[in-house]
């Protein structure tokens, strides 16, 4: 049985064991009906670390942060036909307010609410990414954003620009509960503004890049998320909505010889005179930043030719291609083991609210999904050898990875089939594989921690003869 | 005012926590004193990680002393202080408390040891420094170096002034609100720091929001916008336009003005005043914290077992009340339960008798019937008796639990252990036995009819009176006669024996029972004695600890009293010697209308 179908099982198992408990019920219910909805991905972060343009980053279109007289509310970000926005408000009827699109823009206009009576607001949006994720974008931490983020999202984004210990603690607190420890494979650190690394220079984000890794392989962070990525979210959001003018100025500016003398300071660059107009650079320094129209002028000299390219080039820069790389990966292609997750974490809430004499099984069931869940294992090994945390030799690494289901779970991805195979070839596949895989656990060659991912990857092999 | 007053007043201050056991106040307070007699001038740069701290302290000098990096760079502290050719040097504690030893190094390489964690001290000709600045650059705060934090917040008591980084590019955060606050508490002259203005093209908002969150927190501190790759730049090229672009013109004016203008007058330096200040509010919190709870009371020994005493006696009036109660009680409902007990026993004994003498004839039995009789009683009176001294000694058990500081026994003299139990012999009925004699007359008596009835039926068949049959009719009646007056003799003296022993029970009962209840009597007045007796020697005891607690208490209060005098005094000498710091220190902040918070 795998894991999804065990906890579907055990879900309707509490359902009906619950039926006389009407708050049970009702948690129960909304549950079961989340683990067939998109996966919930929420970004959260400190103030000011850029969560609403990452967010607009991922999305391709500036539609965050939505402010409501002044403070920000937890956002949701689905796909729909049509822009449109609800809002949740906690006593009376949800709002309606008029949403629409100006080009890359939404326009939302909520002057008619108050911030401290929505409890959430709910924006259907047309776009790629939410086909299969919701994204979430939260207020700054506080006290109890911490639990509702837990609570409400399968998988985080957390932002930071500096690893600071109120950002490790963060963490630690998100995974304080018996199955999200069991089970951390659910966070993304990301390493945000890294355009203003070392000062905002021109390399700043290979630079910001190598941060990344160097924090993947620290012990104190390790633990506590899948990946490392450093982007710069207000690289990625030009990129994503360059528009022609935008581009033009751009070039009028990197052609301009008197530019660099104006690109030393922030106040040199909006006040000095040039033959670009002082409000058009004011308004490319506050979409851009200084060190993004110096990245972008001079991409402009290397040869960027049209907005398109320049886009991608800004995007390819941003570090956004990892991070939607690694949500693909990490988060969405899992989203049958995330779903389970936050299942088993609503279950045991339900177990632990509500104790009564018959539920007794349904702890023991739980904690042997838990204990016996093998999707965990992998996604934990997938992140470690997306992240670099854990090496295997080159020829393995992609095995490993594939076998897993780091390129797709069914049977004929994870061994490597580009056509339908014949059953004993499968057979001979696997044994193959599972050859191999015991030779490496084996092996004197390798370390420890390699060793055990070879187990996790037998593991995996072993999974797959059993017909599910 | 002098300089031997300020020094006067903090070796006083100093006396005063000695004084006062705090140890740790007199150490920071010297460390201080030590500090105030040296004329150089701390100035700490702290900040988050990657606030741009070190490439502050590089702007400042114009020059590369600092390690620059992308990531977390600076690992320990740099000192960056005057002197008239440039050098540097490491400095390595080898654990010990001595002074570190130097190990000189070129100064272009001050910098390279960014990444060993080893203070370097970097001297440099600059006309800033010339007064006596001395410039540390500190490793980031909050980074997930904790340790190297805690450094930096130790350094901070010996700071002059603080500068804090913190990037234009984002307001102050929350985190770094509260280092203010608790920088202020240590280190009360902060310049805020705005660095990376050239990054940021709307560091004049974030400057105005910062100074907004600053009033709201407030902290009254100034902020200055600066960008040191600016002034870097045009210290490189010498370009003044530039290096008035980059703020630091003005950084360095405040430096002079709030920092170094202190330096030729160490009393005026706010620090000295606030941390003498702190130190005094400190031992006066202290004393004051003391005197109230003196002055509550509540908490002195000697009072508290007075009230538990006078406490323990109420109780023990409560008590007695109760177990005279208990004892009266118990008596009475034993003495009726001892009553029934005894009738009922009697009453079977008599059922027995009765069934006995239905059957047997006394005149055979009664020796045998009298020892049984006996026996039957003196087993129901010692069953009854010894009830009685069991339940005495269970009455005297609960009532005895009603004294747990008592544990002794109840003298075994107060209940008898037996009584007298011997019954005496019941009196003989008369019992009139049936003789031969009057055997032979009632047979004669009744053959007698017999022999006339049926000698003159035969007669009419012409037998004589006296024939056989009318002998033998005689006969037979006589014996009929014999037998019937037997059976009622039998009777009667059955009867007489029932009552002859009944009497006998009855009058057994009677004796007896009052014996009982006269044992009974005298247990419970032997056990009311006791218990009273006891009572009062409770009672006295109590008494006697009372008094005892009372004149402790009385030479507590009196103590109390005059520690409270000492307390008094010492917090009027301290206020005495805060009036002085603020005369020494000038005005201290109008705000503070009674800082020390005294009460007394």
């Amino acid at each position: 049985m795998t894991l999804d179908s065990a906890v579907w099982s055990l879900l309707h198992e509490a359902l009906r064991l619950y039926q006389d408990s009407p708050r049970a019920s009702n948690w129960l219910r909304h549950h079961i009906s989340r683990f067939d909805s998109p996966l919930r991905i929420a970004v959260a972060g400190r103030p000011g670390v850029g969560k609403s343009t990452v967010v607009n980053a991922v999305i391709g279109d500036e539609v965050a942060p939505i402010v409501v007289d002044g403070g920000q509310v937890f956002t949701w970000y689905q796909d729909g036909p049509q822009p449109h926005a609800t809002v949740y408000m906690p006593n009376g009827p949800a709002g309606d307010p008029p949403v629409a699109r100006v080009g890359h823009r939404m326009d939302i206009d909520l002057s008619s609410y108050a911030s401290s009576q929505i409890s959430r607001i709910v924006v259907d949006w047309p776009a790629r990414v939410l086909r299969d994720t919701t994204l979430i974008d939260t207020p700054p931490i506080a006290g109890e954003i911490s639990e509702q983020i837990a609570a409400e999202a399968d998988a985080l984004l957390y932002l930071t620009p500096q690893v600071h210990v109120m950002d490790v603690r963060f963490l630690q607190s998100i995974q304080d509960h018996p199955v999200a420890r069991a089970a951390p494979v659910n966070a993304l650190l990301v390493l945000s503004r890294a355009d203003e690394t070392g000062g905002g220079r021109i390399d700043a984000l290979p630079t910001a890049k190598q941060i990344a890794r160097r924090h993947r392989q620290d012990a104190r962070v390790r633990g506590l998320c899948q990946n490392v990525v450093a982007v710069s979210g207000l690289l990625g959001q030009v990129g994503r909505t360059l528009t022609d003018s935008e581009y033009q100025d751009l070039t009028a500016l990197a052609v301009a010889p008197e530019t660099q003398e104006l690109l030393l300071s922030a106040d040199r660059f909006t006040r000095s005179p040039h033959s670009v107009s002082a409000g058009v650079r004011r308004e490319l320094a506050d979409r851009l930043g200084l060190s993004g129209i110096r990245l972008a002028t001079a991409l402009i000299r290397q040869g960027a030719g049209t907005p398109a390219e320049l886009g991608k080039e800004l995007v390819q820069r941003s570090g956004l291609n990892e991070l939607r790389d690694s949500i693909r990966r990490l988060f969405v292609d899992r989203r049958e083991v995330l779903k389970a997750r936050s299942a088993l974490l609503g279950l045991d809430v339900v177990l632990r609210m509500e104790p009564r004499p018959g539920a007794g099984q349904l702890v023991t069931d739980v904690e042997r999904v838990l204990a016996g869940a093998h999707e965990f294992h992998e996604l934990r090994l997938l992140a470690g050898l997306l992240s670099g945390r854990t090496r295997l030799p080159d020829e393995l690494d992609g095995e490993a990875q594939r076998l897993i289901g780091g390129y797709g779970t069914d049977l004929e991805a994870r061994l490597g089939f580009d056509r339908t195979p014949t059953e004993p070839e499968i057979r001979t596949a696997i044994y193959d594989a599972l050859g191999r895989w015991r030779e490496q656990s084996e092996s004197p060659l390798l370390g420890s921690a390699e060793r055990d991912a070879a187990r996790v990857v037998i593991r995996s092999c072993e999974a797959m003869l059993t017909p599910s | 005012m002098t300089v031997a007053t300020w020094l006067e007043v903090l070796d006083e201050t100093i006396g005063a926590s000695v004084r006062h056991h705090r140890p740790d106040l007199a150490e920071r307070l010297r460390a201080k004193r030590a500090q105030l007699l040296d004329p150089q001038l701390r100035v700490l740069v702290i900040g988050e990680a990657n606030q741009g701290k070190s490439q502050l302290v590089n702007a400042l000098v114009a020059a590369p002393v600092c390690a620059v990096g992308d990531d977390v760079t600076t690992l320990a502290p740099t000192i960056v202080r005057y002197a008239e050719k440039p050098s540097a040097a490491r400095l390595l504690h080898d654990g010990t408390e001595a002074a570190p030893q130097r190990q000189a190094i070129p100064v272009d390489q001050a910098t390279g040891r960014g990444g060993d964690p080893v203070t370097t001290e970097v001297r440099l000709p600059r006309k800033l420094l010339a007064a006596g600045l001395v410039l540390i650059d500190t490793p980031a705060i909050g980074n997930l170096h904790q340790l190297r934090a805690q450094n930096t917040f130790a350094a901070l008591s010996g700071a002059d002034a603080v500068l804090l980084a913190s990037d234009a590019t984002q307001e102050l955060s929350p985190t770094e609100l509260e280092l203010l606050a608790q920088v202020r508490r240590l280190c009360p002259t902060i310049v805020l720091v705005l660095t990376k203005i050239d990054l940021a093209p709307r560091w004049r908002n974030v400057a105005e929001r910062n100074r907004e969150h600053l009033a709201r927190a407030g902290v009254q501190v100034a902020v200055v916008p600066v960008s040191s790759a600016l002034r870097l730049r045009a210290a490189q090229s010498d370009d003044t336009a530039l290096n008035a672009e980059s703020g630091f013109p003005e950084l360095i004016e405040r430096l002079r003005t709030d920092v170094l203008a202190t330096a030729s007058a160490p009393v005026a330096r706010h620090n000295f005043a606030t941390m003498t200040g702190t130190a005094i509010a400190e031992l006066v919190g202290q004393l004051n914290k003391e005197l109230a709870v003196r002055s509550d009371g509540t908490d002195s020994p000697a009072v508290a077992e007075l009230r538990d005493i006078q406490q323990r006696m109420a109780d023990l009036r409560r008590r007695s009340a109760r177990w005279q109660t208990l004892l009266a009680d118990e008596m009475a409902d034993m003495m009726a339960d001892l009553d029934y007990d005894l009738r009922d026993r009697t009453r079977k004994i008599l059922r027995e008798v009765d069934k006995a003498f239905d059957e047997a004839d006394p005149a055979r039995t009664w020796e045998q019937f009298e020892g049984w009789l006996a026996d039957s009683l003196t087993e129901a009176a010692e069953t009854n008796f010894s009830w009685l001294v069991e339940r005495a000694w269970w009455i005297a058990d609960k009532v005895s639990e009603i004294f747990p500081e008592r544990q002794e026994v109840v003298p075994p003299s107060l209940i008898p252990a037996d009584a007298d139990m011997e019954p005496n012999d019941p009196e003989m009925p008369k019992l009139d036995k049936f003789s031969p004699g009057q055997r032979i007359f009632t047979g004669l008596r009744g053959s007698y009819g017999g022999v006339l009835m049926f000698g003159l039926i035969t007669s009419l068949a012409g037998l004589p009176l006296i024939n056989p049959i009318s002998l033998g009719a005689g006969a037979v009646l006589g014996g009929k006669s014999i037998g019937e007056e037997g059976e009622s003799r039998l009777k009667r003296r059955q009867a007489a024996a029932k009552s002859a022993a009944q009497r006998h029970v009855d009058d057994f009962f009677l004796r007896f029972s009052k014996d009982c209840k006269d044992a009974s009597r005298r247990i419970q007045r032997g056990l009311r004695d006791h218990f009273t007796a006891v009572a009062e020697e409770i009672q006295q005891e109590l008494a006697d600890e009372a008094a005892a607690a009372q004149r402790a208490a009385q030479v507590e209060a009196t103590r109390r009293e005059r520690r409270n005098q000492e307390l008094r005094q010492a917090l009027a000498k301290l206020t005495a010697l805060h009036g002085q710091i603020q005369g020494v220190a000038g005005a201290l902040p109008a705000a503070s209308k009674n800082p020390l918070g005294i009460t007394a």
